[in-house]
């Protein structure tokens, strides 16, 4: 969230919703059952449509959005399942490719390429302020 | 003869429980290394998509449930950045 909103001056952003990676009815995830994120896997477009606007409704989500079809095209056509990050030049080529996700999902390097071409956003550390003593 | 199969199938067997032993590991449990083998692995592709290559398209339908549009339409004047994933 925070690469988009330091450089969507910059760059156009988009998330594809793909198909679900820990659905109640395949792989489920404790982590999930404890944070209330239990669906199973859409069988219908109708159905994923419905978990992509749960999912934008719950965090507010502020990127453009797009839904994959039944057929996974996108999925297919970019191995994107179950997450993958990846940049399109002005001249509509590929120019960064993140590694599969979970394992090699790593916005930092994105943000990187993004630095790189537009600079640096810095953001100010936190400093946490000791309590004052009474 | 036998105990050179037997000693085959012992080093097949043990790689194999290694190799679980590892994916039980990276997937927390032994009962999640199954649901990976199962589940996931079947759809995690590297894929051959490279640095330089012309960027594949295709039709995603938007939140409203009714337009749809390409891929390669949102990348006229400025970078893409696409993020692809799911909720759960």
């Amino acid at each position: 969230m925070q690469i988009y909103n330091d450089y969507k001056d910059h760059a156009d952003f988009l998330t594809v919703y793909v198909r679900e990676a820990h659905p109640t009815d395949e792989w489920q995830m404790k982590s999930n059952v404890k944070d209330d994120v239990c669906y199973a896997q859409p069988k219908t477009l109708e159905q994923r449509m419905a978990i992509a606007n749960d999912f934008t409704k719950r965090f507010k989500y502020p990127l453009p959005f797009g839904v994959d079809d039944m057929a996974n095209a996108a999925d297919l056509a970019y191995s994107a399942w179950p997450e993958r990050l990846y940049i399109i030049d002005e001249n509509g080529r590929i120019a960064y490719r993140g590694g599969m996700g979970p394992f090699n999902y790593k916005p930092g390097e994105a943000r990187a390429w993004l630095a790189g071409r537009y600079g640096e956003v810095k953001h100010p550390e936190k400093t946490e302020t000791a309590p004052k003593k009474s | 003869m036998k105990r050179f199969l037997k000693w085959t199938l012992g080093v097949v067997l043990g790689l194999l429980v290694v190799a679980f032993g590892a994916l039980s590991y990276l997937a927390g449990s032994p009962k999640d290394a199954l649901y990976m083998v199962r589940y996931a692995l079947p759809h995690m592709h590297r894929g051959t998509l490279k640095v330089g290559d012309d960027a594949p398209d295709a039709r995603l339908l938007a939140l409203d449930g009714q337009t749809r549009f390409h891929i390669r339409e949102r990348t006229a004047g400025r970078p893409l950045v696409l993020v692809f994933g799911s909720f759960t």
